[in-house]
């Protein structure tokens, strides 16, 4: 009974870092329906900023995060507006191989600067686990956790209940619409790629502080982010949400109760059965296919 | 491309060994040949019938996994008290099985997902190739796992005069390979410039207005899906016996990654586009070796990648018949305007 | 005096420069994980590599004044790039012997390219016995086997009172070996041995496999695997509130980066290495290993490296005795000489014994074993 506990309480707290993941997507993926490889290096690249700030350049741990996050943004912001600005209105294949050449570049580029030895950020949380009854959790991922959940219902809310998010659904659904009722467009792409890639530094800059930081880091991370918003169904933010929980669990409980070797395997079955059988996703609403 | 200049790359390729002497080069043009060999299985899926598949290593994999393991004699148990066991088989016989195998995984694959376009096929395919990298990792009794299964049979095992020295077994590996590329582009060719490839090329370029005209749009996707995993199943069994050695990492993204960049930069839905790209990135990464440190060399080709993307979206065999093409054009004007003499029109190679 | 010695030097100089034109140096093949899963320590490796290419130039190189030169290739952490690896240093770059690969896997996955060109190999890391029973006679290790270790380790089983063990292993040949040797070791003295879990190479998440292992009733947990995944184990075994004695196998486990890094969360385990700098004195050969031990702080390479990058030390320290002794740089003829080493090494002495398929042995050093614990943060040799 412990052991399903337990399973169950790693299975949430894991599944709040891939709903952090799959909402970061949904943005790019979901909403501008660019299929972005580089997703999971600008996972990697928030975890390799809180390395450098937090223990390269002793900067304060929560303070790092912030700021990794803010260049997340800021390096997003930089490869829309170089590279996919040019690219408005190009057929899904030409964005993704561009961004694949990004992706390229990018994990290149952190193996020559970091090398390819994993490095490893202490937190300062005590040490000793949060045990109630038979389960136990460290504080770390408690930290993690409450920090995954804010930053999902923060971008839930922006896209509800802000202008700049109602612009951004409006510009999405009808570009040339929204963009008679005079939104700026490109300001809204250019926003909407910057807010998805922060989301993936702040997955990153949470999560390599408990796991270790390395080039490849992201490569898993990048198909699982993808696993979740089709599970979650195209451009669904609670879908996504739910897709993180949903993919955190069976990964859990197969390999608590399967097999651990196939812990990886599990979320892609889910895909290729979720799109076989109702390609919307889990959590559909609306019935859009793209 | 004329007839004349393919029969004289053929003859250049055949004629290779004769001047070429030192044993890392023909590694070189050997592994530039398979991942060629793959390529051009890739480019019938993505360039003629515009499906972008990224989980072609699959095939890549499972050819060099059936290959070898047919090679190597395995069995499997499958109720406690039956045992399903294969005797070691010649490597020929193994390469076929590999064909065989392969093809039929390219089948159901293009079965289950040509059922969704896109980017979900694309999530489908990659999928798929994560699955099956992950059973070839955890399915030990089979496959050895991660340890990866050794001491493969070399390709030329079974031809006497084969098995003498390293150089000779270098030539005889070059001539296999050379061998299976000219075969697969052959079969190519007759594809996408039968009927059949007509049908492939009116879905890429309009769905729905194939559709309209009666194009039975699965059943020529998933021919040429069983195609293109089947040559793609023929590089990996020749990959498995030459390097001798098979594990889980076959089935790498980027594997993949590499033989999308040479059908893009070379041309996708053109002939020599695969070879072209291949030749290219086949033999860069030998001439900047030494130069540049090989995370600098991947920086080079992604940055390549996207120049492509950006400048000569067509790739470059496009863009150089139509560079031919504009010059012969204006060669042919001015010879006309100058002496107005019989400006003979040369046909443009295609 | 010291001019006479400048003149000298001056003079080698010169004839070092002028053989330079037709035979410049001996090239030795060094094919290890510089990427990758288990990275940190093939770096070391390499890294201890070149302070034994630098002490043997230093006193004047081989064969009466040849310098070595070591060419690195990097496999990646991965069984085909090993391969791919070796092909090129025998056939591109012409080395006359390898220093390799890091781990069984990799070693196998290179050995058949040994035979097919040649070229001996010696094997810095590896435990599966596998290695050296395949009738590969270009095979020479100077590290031990899983069952050596397993070995090594079972006198003192009695005095940890085990009763029941789990084991958290790498699923490669390594982690499997080490299950399987260490759980006879075991059984073999009455031990009942639980749960086997494994974890992919690559995989940073291990919560699920703790999960498991928390439920059960075992009082020691043995594991295996290579130090980013280790740190990982104890972190998360500590959050999941696992008290157990823990006891970590293979010897590339840094223990003083564990106790650095992981504080409480490393205590009350024991590793089982081949080399444990912190204390020289209780080595084979002190004077070697001091002298190890000094040029790698002088180099200012990570001090945490010091217990692995010996492997490479005396694996190149091995490959340059046989060269001279073999008074030639042809690899067959270094290959025979390799059986008539006998080298003062930091683990102990090298010398290889035929091992495996008569008629095609391979060779096989005794190396020694020991074990660290770390006990409140700190490192000692355990009191038992």
């Amino acid at each position: 009974m412990d052991q399903l506990l337990q399973h169950l309480l790693n299975a949430l707290i894991l599944g709040s870092t891939y709903a952090l993941l799959g909402i970061g997507l949904t943005f790019i993926f979901g909403i501008m329906r660019v299929v972005n490889f580089a997703h999971g290096e600008l996972y990697t690249f928030g975890a390799y900023m809180v390395y450098l700030f937090s223990v390269l350049l002793g900067v304060n741990f929560l303070l790092s995060i912030v700021i990794a996050i803010v260049l997340g943004i800021m390096l997003g912001a930089l490869l829309e507006w170089v590279l996919l600005s040019r690219l408005r209105g190009a057929d899904i294949d030409t964005t993704m191989l561009v961004m694949i050449g990004a992706w390229i570049i990018m994990q290149n580029a952190e193996q020559l600067i970091w090398s390819g030895v994993a490095k490893s950020i202490p937190m300062p949380f005590p040490e000793e686990p949060l045990s109630v009854g038979g389960v136990s959790v460290a504080w770390s991922r408690v930290f993690v956790f409450a920090v995954a959940i804010l930053l999902i219902v923060g971008s839930q809310t922006l896209i509800q209940r802000t202008r700049l998010g109602k612009a951004m659904r409006a510009t999405f659904q009808d570009r040339d619409t929204a963009s008679l009722m005079g939104i700026n467009i490109n300001m809204i792409y250019l926003a909407t790629f910057a807010l998805g890639s922060g989301l993936a530094a702040a997955a990153g800059a949470l999560l390599g502080p408990i796991f270790i930081v390395m080039p490849t880091m992201g490569n898993l991370a990048v198909v699982k982010a993808f696993a979740i918003v089709i599970l979650g169904g195209l451009g669904n933010m609670k879908g996504a949400a739910l897709g993180g929980f949903v993919l955190a669990l069976v990964e859990e409980l197969g390999a608590g109760y399967i097999s651990s070797g196939y812990r990886d395997a599990m979320g892609f079955l889910l895909i290729i059965l979720v799109l076989m059988v109702k390609p919307t996703g889990l959590f559909a609403r609306t019935e859009r296919i793209g | 491309m004329n007839t004349l200049a393919k029969w004289l790359i053929v003859a250049f390729l055949v004629t290779v060994p004769l001047w070429l002497g030192n044993q890392y080069q023909y590694h070189v043009l050997i592994m530039m040949g398979i991942f060629t060999i793959g390529a051009m299985s890739l480019n019938l899926l993505l360039g003629y019938t515009g499906q972008l598949s990224l989980g072609h290593v699959a095939f890549f994999g499972i050819g060099a996994y059936t290959s070898s393991l047919v090679s190597l004699g395995f069995d499997l148990q499958l109720t406690d008290s039956y045992t399903f066991v294969v005797e070691p088989k010649p490597v020929w016989f193994a390469f076929f099985c590999a064909l065989i195998v392969s093809g039929l995984c390219g089948w159901f694959v293009g079965k289950l997902s040509f059922r969704v376009r896109g980017a979900y096929f694309v999530i489908v395919t990659i999928s798929f190739a994560e699955v099956v990298r992950l059973v070839a990792l955890n399915w030990v009794d089979l496959t050895e796992g991660p340890m990866a299964l050794n001491n493969i049979p070399p390709l030329a095992s079974g031809v006497p005069w084969m098995e003498a020295g390293a150089l000779s077994r270098r030539v005889a590996n070059y001539y296999m390979v050379l061998a299976v590329g000219l075969v697969a582009f052959l079969i190519i060719q007759r594809l996408v410039q039968s009927r059949v490839g007509r049908a492939m090329i009116a879905l890429r370029e309009n769905e729905s207005l194939a559709k309209s005209v009666g194009v039975d749009v699965t059943r020529y996707l998933v021919l040429a899906a069983i195609t293109s995993a089947a040559i793609a199943g023929a590089a990996g069994a020749l990959y498995a016996h030459y390097v001798r050695i098979v594990d889980p990492d076959v089935f790498l993204f980027i594997y993949t990654v590499t033989m999308v960049i040479m059908v893009i930069s070379g041309g996708k839905g053109t002939l020599a586009g695969p070879l072209v790209g291949g030749l290219i990135f086949g033999i860069l990464p030998e001439l900047t070796r030494g130069h540049m440190l090989p995370e600098v060399q991947w920086i080079v080709y992604g940055a390549l990648m996207i120049l492509i993307v950006f400048f000569l979206p067509q790739g470059i065999v496009p863009a150089v018949q139509r560079g031919w093409a504009t010059w012969q054009k204006r060669r042919d004007q001015s010879a006309r305007d100058t002496s107005a003499s019989n400006g003979r029109r040369q046909e443009v190679a295609r | 005096m010291a001019t006479l010695k400048r003149l000298a030097l001056a003079a080698s100089m010169l004839a070092l420069s002028g053989m330079g034109a037709f035979a410049d140096t001996i090239k030795i093949g060094i094919n290890q994980p510089l990427t990758g899963s288990v990275a940190a320590s093939g770096t070391f490796i390499t890294d201890g590599a070149k302070l034994a290419a630098q002490a043997v130039n230093e006193k004047g190189g081989v064969l009466g004044g040849k310098q070595i030169e070591l060419v690195i290739e990097d496999n990646k952490s991965n069984p085909s790039e090993a391969a791919a690896a070796a092909e090129k240093l025998i056939s591109r770059d012409e080395v006359v012997a390898m220093m390799g690969a890091w781990g069984s896997t990799f070693t196998l996955a290179v050995m058949p390219k040994l035979e097919e060109y040649g070229v001996p190999m010696v094997v810095e890391t590896a435990s599966s016995s596998k290695v050296t029973s395949a009738g590969n006679p270009w095979v020479f290790r100077i590290a031990p086997t899983s069952e050596m270790e397993a070995k090594a380790f079972g006198r003192l089983v009695p005095k940890f009172e085990v009763k029941k063990a789990d084991f958290l292993v790498v699923n490669n040949d390594w982690g499997r070996g080490a299950a399987d040797e260490f759980g006879k070791m075991l059984k073999a003295q009455g031990v009942s041995v639980g749960l086997v879990e494994t974890m992919d190479p690559a995989a940073q998440d291990v919560s699920a496999q703790l999960a498991k292992i928390k439920a059960s009733d075992a009082d020691t947990l043995f594991v295996t695997t290579g130090f980013e995944q280790l740190s990982l184990v104890f972190k998360q075994a500590k959050a999941l509130g696992i008290d157990r004695r823990t006891i970590t196998t293979g010897g590339s486990q840094f223990p003083d980066r564990l106790a650095e890094q992981l504080g409480g969360a490393a205590d009350n385990s024991y590793h089982i290495l081949f080399f444990a700098p912190w204390f020289p004195e209780a080595a084979a050969n002190p004077d070697v290993a001091g002298q190890y031990i000094d040029m790698w702080n002088k180099s200012g390479f990570d001090k945490s490296g010091l217990s692995d990058g010996f492997r490479g030390f005396d694996a190149v320290t091995t490959i340059a005795a046989a060269i001279d002794k073999a008074g030639s740089a042809d690899p067959k003829a270094i290959r025979d000489a390799l059986w008539a080493v006998d080298v003062k090494g930091v683990n102990g002495n090298i010398k290889f014994d035929k091992v495996g398929v008569e008629g095609s042995e391979s060779g096989q050093s005794s190396p020694n074993v020991y074990v660290i614990e770390i006990k409140d943060g700190k490192l000692a040799l355990p009191q038992i």
